[in-house]
């Protein structure tokens, strides 16, 4: 759309134009970010706790101590208390993730509780990760793999440049797709694929609730501007804080880039 | 029952009327006024009579009229906007049929408005209702210098436009769906080319566009919050006549011309952008070879088949291709059919049949290598109607009618390649009848007091085949039911009434004041701030429930030096029932349960809407300026406190000038501004995973910054011939270079990862252009 846009303010021999604005803003209560999840993967695994700043302050988060966060296996039973490691990073000491169990996080904080559920999904292979040329003469990674006909299934991807995580959100759900062998492309954030370069992609099975989260928080982030009521994403946590929980399943796999 | 109870009410409504006739000798006097030159039914024309100011009749949209008057003599006066008023001794004995001929104030435009406006009576027009000719719009500045109907009233007060880039306007607080456009009496659901930046109506093809604010009579129905009311011209009766222009983006062409001289003709005007010859000159290979235009084509015919009996038949049919090669595209396109037979039945009844095909469909294909999809959407309606005007006399008038839509909405079709990531998909279609009653009575209660009152009774059935769903409140299906084809699944029924007066108090001003309620059963969803042409439409559903309006205005006219001004201040009050809105992350494409993403709830507004007019000199144009304030409140959204439309703006000024600088030239300039439209931006910032994604505390709390726009424009008539006229016409939009708001982003500084910023994007800053205008 963005791209028909701009076609259309060429065609007409004139340039659609942009500038950088500061409106102001209102300050809003700082909020309470919790990100955790448990994996198919060995552990161990980890819950992160931050702060909310404002719009026009650096992209550094303050992490936040001192919380007591614990994760309990509700289909097999034990209960893992967390310890922080470094401050606002909490770790796992012995739970292990189980296809289709489901798991509840908890976290007490200055006298509040938050607690939040999900179940892991059975697992979802990527068969590969393959490399084309766009339009844009740019490279991109291609995800390929096999989507289970019949369930519900939901995804998000994760990349890595040369070992680097390259920071940008991307989901997707086999709503339209359903029994489908889905070959979807991945963006990328600022960096730049290049030939030589190892690249390790990994597919993780989410449930329908973190799948949410991350949709919108995908929406929000790139997309803002054409939305016509922008909100925050909704939270899979209960008690008033922002985050996510998720038990996830993971397949990478890794390439090296031919051209 | 509910038959019998409808009736009763049309009785008690229509009781005043049948009072009102009186038994003394009285004639008709009835016929069909024309434009001499061309032979083009004339809507709206006034026929008085000098020293009977109660005698004054309009003539219909056919340009039928009748009027019966007691016996005797007098002079008859018939004037229309734009042409020479004509007055005829009459010595009424017999009944009397006087088909009347009128010849424009030949000659330069600056002559033609002087003469013009003197016609038309701001005083006696209902409230809210505003007629626009061709000679209002032919000055305006416009984009591309385009003239375009929907552009321009625009520049109305209580009429806002959407923006730069934004198809759609907003009437007095309502949404861009809320807008009934009709061309020809057929729907068109799409009036907007390129993304909102032409509008569907060929300037060439159009004789007049009549808008209705509010006080919306009887006969019209189906949407909240007004009524464009398009007519096509039916072309020159009297010798072929052919004209058009040429532009640097796109060029017209319109033939007009008797089928039988003098008893019927055609019309044809086409249109075409080229917008994409420039693309080839591009080096940005996504955009080389792009395919970038869009055509439109206007065809009407009309046939008298005796002294009772006229056919009508005008078709409208276009297209936009916007497709990047190899990669992703839309096309969409609107086509109407309306085939129409007036008949006089008698010097009082006058009838007309229509007969009404619509239909809008959009394509949207998405091509990457192996994930090729192509998705189409389409809604189409099958139109009957019947509409009788009976003249019973002077003071009364009495408007009849029904009618009944068959609409077929396909909301979804998508086919996908072999090795594409989606599945084929087909949503199920959804069938709806929309039918109406009404009976409007036109009652001129004393010289100084005109009331129109009138009731419109919709119903709607909702009918299978399909299966109907019922949700709980987590949006999961509850229950589902398969209904047979024809078999009705809910039927929605709602009396509307409507009334409108006037009232004169003395010879230079008048009050007006009028209620309507509106019903609306076809919904437009539409996630995204632009009104891309990939919108969902709903009909009302088992779940989605009627719009419903009701409004409430009040208004003063005032005419000002012998009307060389013109005045008026309106108030409007509005509350808006079963208002649609999304729950948050709601996906409306290809999505067979959309209506469980869905929450309804209410909406007001009011607004004071103030117009200056110059109408005669060398200078005309007009001032108009709105306050207006419009909210809604619904359950989910800013925990159900009252909020700001998108659409709310508070303050809205028009400045539009024309001046006839001589014989040669024209100039003309307009200047709008308006209040930025209220929008949702973020307080802070959170992590996910790494990536700033921003916090929002409440819709709608913040403004756009304020829109501003300057257009210039000159004509420059070129010598006339006796055979060919031709014309140059430059005009600037945005003349000084104002960077409006197109979007607002968030997001990461791309110089500094480390930060984020907003970045606002502009269209366009001066877009100048010429077209040469030729007639032969």
């Amino acid at each position: 759309m963005k791209k028909i846009i701009l076609l259309i303010a060429l065609a007409a021999t004139i340039q659609a134009c942009t500038k950088v604005i500061t409106p102001k803003l209102n300050n809003a209560a700082t909020q309470l970010v919790i990100q955790g999840a448990v994996s198919d993967t060995a552990g161990p695994y980890y819950v992160s706790i931050t702060r909310s700043v404002g719009f026009y302050e650096g992209n550094v988060f303050p992490p936040v101590s001192g919380a007591i966060v614990s994760i309990a296996d509700n289909t097999a039973g034990p209960t893992d208390v967390l310890s922080e490691t470094s401050p606002g990073m909490y770790i796992t000491h012995s739970i292990q993730g189980i296809h289709g169990d489901t798991y509840s996080l908890k976290v007490m904080l200055d006298g509040q509780t938050y607690t939040a559920t999900s179940t892991m999904p059975m697992p979802v292979a990527l068969d590969s990760v393959s490399f084309y040329v766009s339009d844009t003469t740019q490279v991109r990674a291609q995800a390929n793999f096999k989507d289970p006909a019949g369930t519900p299934n939901f995804y998000r991807y994760s990349i890595t440049l040369n070992g680097v995580y390259d920071k940008r959100i991307q989901a997707f759900s086999d709503r339209l797709s359903d029994g489908r062998y889905i070959r979807d492309k991945i963006d990328n954030d600022t960096m730049e694929i290049r030939k030589n370069d190892m690249v390790a992609l990994s597919l993780i099975g989410i449930d329908k609730s973190t799948f949410t989260y991350f949709k919108e928080a995908a929406e929000i982030a790139y997309s803002n501007a054409s939305l016509a009521a922008p909100a925050t994403p909704t939270s899979n946590i209960m008690g008033g804080c922002l985050g996510y929980f998720s038990a996830q399943t993971v397949s990478t796999k890794k390439a090296v880039v031919k051209f | 029952m509910q038959k019998a109870k409808i009736f009763t009410v049309l009785y008690l409504l229509l009781l005043p009327a049948v009072l009102f006739a009186q038994v003394t000798t009285r004639f008709v006097i009835s016929g069909l006024i024309k434009d001499g030159k061309t032979g083009e039914t004339l809507s709206s024309a006034t026929i008085g009579f000098i020293g009977h100011p109660a005698f004054s009749v309009l003539s219909n949209a056919y340009g039928f009229y009748s009027i019966t008057i007691p016996e005797g003599t007098y002079s008859m006066v018939v004037s229309y906007s734009g042409y020479t008023q004509d007055t005829i001794a009459i010595d009424l004995k017999k009944n009397l049929v006087m088909n009347l001929s009128m010849f424009g104030a030949n000659g330069q435009l600056g002559e033609v408005v002087i003469k013009s406006k003197k016609a038309t009576n701001i005083l006696k027009t209902p409230a809210g209702v505003q007629v626009l000719s061709m000679e209002d719009i032919k000055n305006v500045p416009v984009l591309f210098g385009e003239k375009d109907v929907l552009k321009t009233i625009q520049l109305l007060p209580g009429i806002k436009s959407a923006g730069d880039g934004r198809s759609g306007f907003f009437v007095r607080g309502g949404s861009s769906d809320q807008n009934l456009i009709l061309l020809d009496e057929a729907t068109v659901y799409n009036a907007s080319h390129l993304l909102g930046f032409f509008s569907v109506f060929n300037s060439d093809a159009i004789k007049d566009i009549t808008i209705y604010k509010g006080g919306m009579p009887a006969n019209y129905g189906g949407r909240l919050a007004s009524v464009e009311d398009i007519k096509m011209k039916d072309g020159n009766d009297q010798k072929i006549a052919v004209s058009g222009g040429i532009g640097l983006i796109s060029s017209r062409i319109n033939v007009e011309g008797p089928l039988v001289k003098g008893k019927g003709s055609f019309m044809l005007t086409a249109r075409r952008t080229y917008a994409d010859a420039f693309t080839g000159l591009v080096s940005d290979t996504a955009i080389k070879g792009s395919k970038l235009f869009f055509y439109d084509v206007n065809l009407k015919a009309n046939y008298t088949v005796n002294d009772k009996d006229r056919i009508y038949l005008s078709g409208y049919f276009g297209k936009d291709v916007l497709h990047l090669k190899q990669a992703d595209g839309i096309d969409w396109g609107n086509a109407t059919a309306t085939f129409r037979w007036n008949h006089i039945f008698n010097k009082k009844l006058f009838s007309n049949t229509s007969l009404i095909y619509s239909n809008y469909n959009y394509n949207t294909q998405f091509i990457s290598n192996i994930n090729n999809v192509r998705v189409s959407s389409q809604i189409t309606d099958y139109h009957l109607k019947q509409d009788f005007n009976y003249y019973l006399n002077p003071k009364n008038k009495i408007d009849i009618g029904a009618d009944v839509i068959y609409h077929i909405t396909q909301p979804g079709q998508a086919v996908s390649s072999q090795t594409s990531a989606f599945n084929n998909i087909t949503l199920q279609k959804k069938y709806a009848v929309e039918s109406a009653l009404y009976a409007s009575h036109e009652w001129s209660a004393s010289e100084k007091l005109k009331i129109t009152y009138g009731i419109r009774v919709s119903m709607l059935n909702v009918i299978g085949p399909g299966n109907f769903y019922t949700y709980d409140n987590n949006g999961e299906i509850k229950t589902n039911t398969y209904y047979k084809g024809g078999k009705i699944v809910k039927t929605y029924i709602n009396p509307e009434p409507r009334i409108a007066a006037s009232y004169q108090l003395d010879n230079s001003s008048s009050l007006k004041l009028s209620y309507d309620r509106n019903t609306q059963n076809i919904h437009l969803l539409n996630n995204s701030t632009s009104t891309s042409p990939t919108n969902v439409y709903l009909p009302t559903s088992n779940i989605v429930k009627p719009e419903i309006a009701d409004q409430f205005a009040v208004g003063y006219y005032h005419t000002i030096d012998n009307r060389k001004y013109e005045f008026s201040s309106e108030i409007y009050y509005k509350t808006m029932q079963n208002q649609i809105d999304y729950k948050d992350g709601a996906n409306l494409i290809g999505n067979d349960n959309v209506e469980a993403a869905l929450v309804f709830g209410k909406g007001r507004g009011y607004g004071w809407e103030n117009y200056l007019k110059k109408k005669t000199g060398k200078l005309t144009g007009w001032i108009s300026y709105t306050y207006a304030k419009t909210e809604r409140q619904i359950n989910t959204v800013n925990s159900g406190a009252w909020y700001p439309a998108g659409q709310d703006q508070r303050h809205n000024i028009a400045i539009v000038g024309m001046y006839q600088l001589n014989k040669k030239w024209a100039l003309s300039a307009s200047w709008v501004y308006n209040t930025g439209n209220a929008v949702s931006y973020p307080s802070s910032k959170f992590s996910v995973d790494g990536v700033p994604v921003y916090y929002y505390t409440s819709r709608n709390g913040y403004r756009l910054p304020a829109y501003h726009r300057l257009d210039l424009g000159a004509t420059l008539n070129g010598k006339k011939r006796a055979k060919y006229e031709s014309s140059w016409t430059f005009s600037i939009y945005n003349a000084y270079a104002r960077a409006n708001p197109y979007t607002i982003s968030f997001q990461k500084d791309p110089l500094n990862a480390n930060k984020t910023q907003v970045l606002m994007t502009s269209l366009f800053k001066i877009v100048p252009s010429i077209v040469y205008n030729f007639k032969f």
